[in-house]
């Protein structure tokens, strides 16, 4: 993959559901497709070859619903959960849920031709089912599920009304988190805190609200009020920098944050011309910070004024966008880095196109030099 | 000679005549006359002879007479000339005897002489003698009297002799005497300095007193300006307690008459005295003095009493005549550099205080604009009227400072003619203008930021991005023309150079595209909000049959037309690109939105993007905002059917009201096929309605 030049990978069906696969030293991605049509969801396994810069895809198929959100465990990278919708026509009702599924395999790559020509043959495999959680009225809506990063038990999964962290092992409710308030704001999607385990940063309207899950949660922790003009889509724990989150939303900005202090933001960008649906930090470098919006693009923004408190030798970019990808040509709902490679990150739009793009060599050495 | 010859001849024949030749008159008788004419004549000469015979007798009788009595006085003569003769001697004689008399008496009367002299040059020293003694009485007389010029100058006097005689023993006393009585003095004199009361022509009369009393110069310096410097300081505390209670005028005069007038009495009285031009200490007490003068001045200036031009111009004035006099006293640069920056500061105060009336006013007429409009509702306000009434208001305003900022170049004034001055106060009216447009483009930005929050009218938006555009146009080179105009009229020949508009012009337009940006966002999100509600909130698998366009609809093009009603009262209408296409109906296509095809040919649509200044681009801005929000709330959601069909008569209602706003076309309905395409891919079930059915419930509805 030379630079400038991204890897696109189309699927067939809409998407909106992307994850970099943990705990592994490939670069690859997991995608969730979004088709009403029954039995037509299926997850892509794509991995990029570093060497030959070849794009390898394994098919599953994913027969319980659209995809509305996806997640590899963090914990074993095999096990994935995402975040499904499934039409029952005789009752004309939607229903929602979450599932975990375990890969029988890591590899994507084929190892000899035979099972080449099974792969080009795009023959969806099957993955082990391993759990649904299905809520207990059908009508509710579900955003969103994470994985806490600490306990592979615990699952946070988040509903437009309600919150509940759920012990996968009990298989139950250890608590829900309702709308403070008269207002009953809704929740647009959550997110474990990074550093402290336990707590569980939603996002409701325009504010970010953190409980902690060991209280009561009837107040959250810390809170980040108004912190977009309009709805908050997404936010995104620094990986190396307590107290500092990115947020994106309506108001087409990247907003970051120091929660200790939530009045302004530390650092504000508004490069994108629509709604900001997705940040994330990348993990290796905090400095820098993936944004996927529905103006179709990818903007690769670098905020290293406020990663460099402490003056450390590591030279600064400059603040603002590094680099715009404009492969897309329709709204941009997910981006992700790669978990193994810090230069390499995904980004899929609503029309099945993942693209597969670089941190342009020149910024990467001057980061690295 | 014939002449006389013949003259001779003439004349030898007058009878009369010195020549009378009787033979020739004889013959010439008998030739010429006849005898009875010589016998005539001949009787007439005997007796012409006869008379002048007996004339000559009577002649001769008379001085024989004379000559006897001539005689006779001769012998008189002879006989008295010899008494004379006697007493002449006796009297050479008796004038011996007095010069031997006299001699006698000048031997004599010598040596008294010699003793009146001597007693006159006693006496003369018994008065000096006199004088020293009396001289401590004296002394203490005239220094009770206050008669200290007398009393130094006696001293003076005497000095040189007692120092002559010191050490004789009755001198001695009178010495210790009179140094006592003059130490008390010095002492008195320099307590007399120290003590308030005293005026500074005493302070410096004092001084020479004490100089001539051979006190060293240095110190007395010190002593002269330390009590210069108290006594001034009175003044100033004086001054200063005026700050608050008087008008400048008054605190001038005040100032001229007691500070100014007594330190130029000081400064003079020290060089008379001194005579020392080279000290440091006059120009730093002078120095020190004159700051806080000045400070004193800057905050009359300040008090917003004096803001008045007129009585602020002739204060100044004033001040400015007295300093400039101080400084050919003082003669040091600084107090007439410092006398300029008064000036220029007064300027440059005077042109702020303009710049924030101008805000101030400008913010209430804002406010009251933002009351108007928020009273009469939006439908009827005359945006333009709004406008015009701003915009003259803010003109006028700043037109009428520059005027009144001429009035520092009147040329009555001490500084009005002169250039430095001319050139402060184009800076300050250059700054009016440059600061009152900046503050307003800043305060639009602001505004334009704040607009979610604070909930400005987006009528307001509208007038204000088109106010700081017509200033951003015209007002700006308008202003300054209209400065360089008064500038040539009120101090012919400055240099007025030309002043950096560009800077002004491109924050005025960023202000604009803000405030325009903001209601383009604005009145887009709020379209989008009702859209983006009402599709989250709505069961849309569970949607009955449609019968007409829902409600929501309505509002959204209610929402849009009335921003764009009152764009089109400010901003030119462009002409719209005539489109046979607006009854083209979008769905026939809808479902290839997503081929990548159909995407090569349409262009990326920016939906928060800078709005023109024109009603289309407006319009289009929030049509863009508005439908994208439709587009992606629509892939949210999950549709039955007849909620797909809901969907497709609203956005056909939508494309038919909509298609009137706005000069895209293409955009229109690249967002509507968006939307409506979207909703197909989110159906369960994706079947349309038939066009016609469609129109005719849209008309219905």
């Amino acid at each position: 993959m030379e630079e400038g030049n991204s890897i696109i990978y189309g699927l067939e069906h809409q998407t909106r559901a992307l994850c970099a696969q943990y705990e592994c030293d490939a670069i690859r991605f997991l995608i969730g497709t979004q088709s009403l049509k029954p039995n037509s969801n299926q997850v892509h396994v794509v991995e990029l070859e570093e060497d030959t810069g070849a794009l390898h895809t394994k098919v599953y198929r994913h027969d319980v619903g659209e995809i509305w959100h996806l997640k590899c465990s963090p914990h074993d990278a095999a096990t994935l959960m995402t975040t499904h919708n499934s039409y029952d026509p005789d009752t004309s009702q939607c229903t929602m849920g979450v599932s975990v599924f375990k890969l029988p395999t890591l590899d994507v790559i084929p190892k000899d031709l035979d099972e080449l020509s099974a792969m080009q043959g795009r023959n969806a495999e099957e993955m082990e089912l391993i759990k649904t959680i299905i809520p207990e009225k059908p009508e509710e809506e579900i955003r969103c599920s994470e994985w806490n990063p600490t306990d592979p038990n615990s699952i946070g999964i988040v509903f437009d009304n309600k919150v509940s962290v759920r012990d996968m092992a009990a298989d139950r409710d250890v608590l829900t988190i309702v709308p403070e308030g008269r207002s009953r704001l809704k929740f647009s999607g959550g997110k474990w805190s990074l550093q402290a385990h336990h707590q569980f940063a939603v996002l409701q309207d325009t504010h970010i609200r953190c409980y902690d899950t060991r209280t009561e949660c009837s107040k959250p922790a810390w809170s980040v009020e108004h912190a977009h003009r309009q709805l908050c889509r997404d936010l995104d724990f620094n990986p190396n920098r307590q107290f500092h989150l990115a947020s994106a939303g309506d108001d087409a900005a990247l907003n970051i944050w120091d929660y200790r202090s939530g009045k302004e933001p530390i650092f504000s960008r508004t490069d994108h011309s629509h709604w900001v649906w997705s940040v994330r930090y990348n993990s290796y470098h905090e400095q820098l910070l993936v944004t996927g919006s529905s103006d179709g693009r990818a903007l690769l923004t670098a905020a290293a004024s406020v990663c460099h408190l402490d003056h450390t030798a590591a030279p600064l970019l400059e603040d603002g966008v590094l680099q715009s990808y404009e492969q897309h040509e329709h709204s941009v709902y997910c981006v992700e880095w790669s978990s193994a490679d810090p230069w390499t990150f995904a980004s899929l739009s609503y029309d099945g196109r993942l693209v597969l793009s670089r941190v342009p060599r020149h910024f990467k050495y001057k980061i690295l030099l | 000679m014939t002449d006389t010859q013949k003259e001779m001849e003439e004349n030898s024949l007058d009878i009369d005549g010195g020549n009378f030749n009787s033979e020739m008159y004889l013959d010439c008788l008998l030739k010429c006359a006849s005898l009875r004419q010589v016998m005539d004549k001949e009787a007439e000469i005997v007796n012409q002879s006869q008379y002048l015979q007996s004339e000559m007798q009577t002649l001769v009788y008379e001085n024989y007479n004379k000559f006897i009595s001539a005689t006779e006085t001769v012998r008189k003569m002879r006989s008295d000339f010899q008494i004379m003769q006697e007493e002449m001697n006796k009297l050479s004689e008796n004038i011996n005897k007095i010069t031997a008399f006299s001699s006698q008496i000048s031997e004599s009367l010598k040596d008294s002489g010699n003793n009146v002299n001597r007693l006159c040059s006693t006496r003369q020293l018994l008065d000096k003698l006199q004088f020293l003694f009396l001289l401590p009485t004296q002394l203490n007389t005239a220094i009770q009297e206050k008669r200290y010029i007398d009393a130094v100058n006696d001293y003076v006097h005497a000095q040189k002799v007692l120092h002559k005689y010191g050490d004789q023993p009755s001198f001695q006393s009178i010495q210790t005497e009179c140094s006592e009585i003059i130490c008390a003095l010095k002492k008195s004199l320099k307590e007399r300095l120290l003590s308030p009361e005293t005026s500074a022509s005493e302070l410096a009369e004092s001084v020479g007193l004490l100089r001539q009393l051979q006190e060293s110069d240095s110190s007395l310096q010190d002593i002269f300006l330390n009590c210069a410097e108290s006594r001034l300081d009175q003044h100033l505390k004086v001054l200063s307690a005026m700050v608050d209670s008087t008008d400048i005028l008054a605190w001038v005069e005040k100032c001229n008459n007691t500070l100014l007038a007594d330190l130029g009495i000081v400064i003079s009285c020290y060089d008379d005295i001194f005579q020392d031009k080279d000290s440091a200490h006059l120009p730093d007490f002078a120095q020190k003095v004159m700051s806080q003068v000045f400070k004193l001045f800057e905050d009359v200036v300040k008090r917003p009493e004096n803001a008045g031009t007129e009585i602020l111009i002739r204060g100044l004035d004033k001040f400015f005549r007295k300093l400039q006099a101080m400084s050919q006293i003082v003669c040091s640069d600084a107090v007439s550099s410092k006398a300029l920056d008064v000036v220029v500061q007064c300027v440059n105060h005077k042109a702020n205080l303009q710049k924030q009336t101008i805000q101030v006013q400008f913010k209430e007429n804002l406010m009251k604009v933002r009351q108007s409009l928020a009273s009469k509702g939006t439908e009827n306000a005359d945006l333009k009227d709004i406008l015009n009434s701003l915009q003259v208001h803010l003109m006028q305003k700043i037109q009428a400072s520059l005027l009144d900022l001429m009035a520092f170049l009147q040329s009555n004034l001490s500084f009005g003619l002169k250039p430095w001055c001319a050139q402060a106060v184009a800076e300050g009216c250059w700054r009016v203008i440059s600061e009152t447009l900046i503050d307003l483009s800043e305060m639009v930005k602001q505004m334009s930021v704040l607009q979610s929050s604070n909930n400005i009218p987006f009528e307001l938006l509208l007038v204000l991005a088109k106010l700081c555009l017509d200033m951003q146009e015209q007002g700006v080179t308008t202003l300054h023309t209209h400065l360089t105009k008064l500038l040539e009229e009120s101090a012919p020949g400055t240099t007025f150079e030309k002043k950096d508009t560009n800077s002004i012009m491109v924050s005025l337009s960023t202000a604009a595209q803000s405030a325009l940006d903001s209601e383009v966002v604005y009145i887009g999100q709020m379209a989008a909000q009702m859209l983006r509600v009402s599709v989250l909130a709505r069961d849309w698998l569970r949607a009955p049959e449609p019968r007409g366009p829902r409600a929501v609809c309505r509002r959204v093009v209610e929402t849009l037309a009335s921003a764009d009603s009152a764009a089109s009262q400010l901003f030119p209408t462009s002409l719209k690109p005539s489109s046979d296409s607006s009854r083209r109906t979008i769905w026939s296509r809808a479902p290839s939105s997503f081929s990548p095809i159909n995407r090569l040919f349409s262009e990326r649509i920016e939906v928060f993007s800078p709005a023109g200044a024109d009603r289309a681009a407006l319009s289009n801005g929030a049509l863009k905002v508005a439908l994208k929000a439709l587009v992606e709330c629509v892939r949210l959601r999950t549709f039955s059917r007849h909620g797909l069909q809901q969907l497709q008569v609203d956005v056909h209602f939508l494309q038919q009201r909509l298609s009137c706003m706005g000069n895209d076309e293409r955009l229109l309905n690249a967002l509507l096929e968006d939307a409506l395409a979207s909703a197909q891919l989110r159906c369960v079930d994706p079947q349309l309605m038939e066009p016609s059915i469609v129109d005719i419930i849209c008309e219905r509805g």
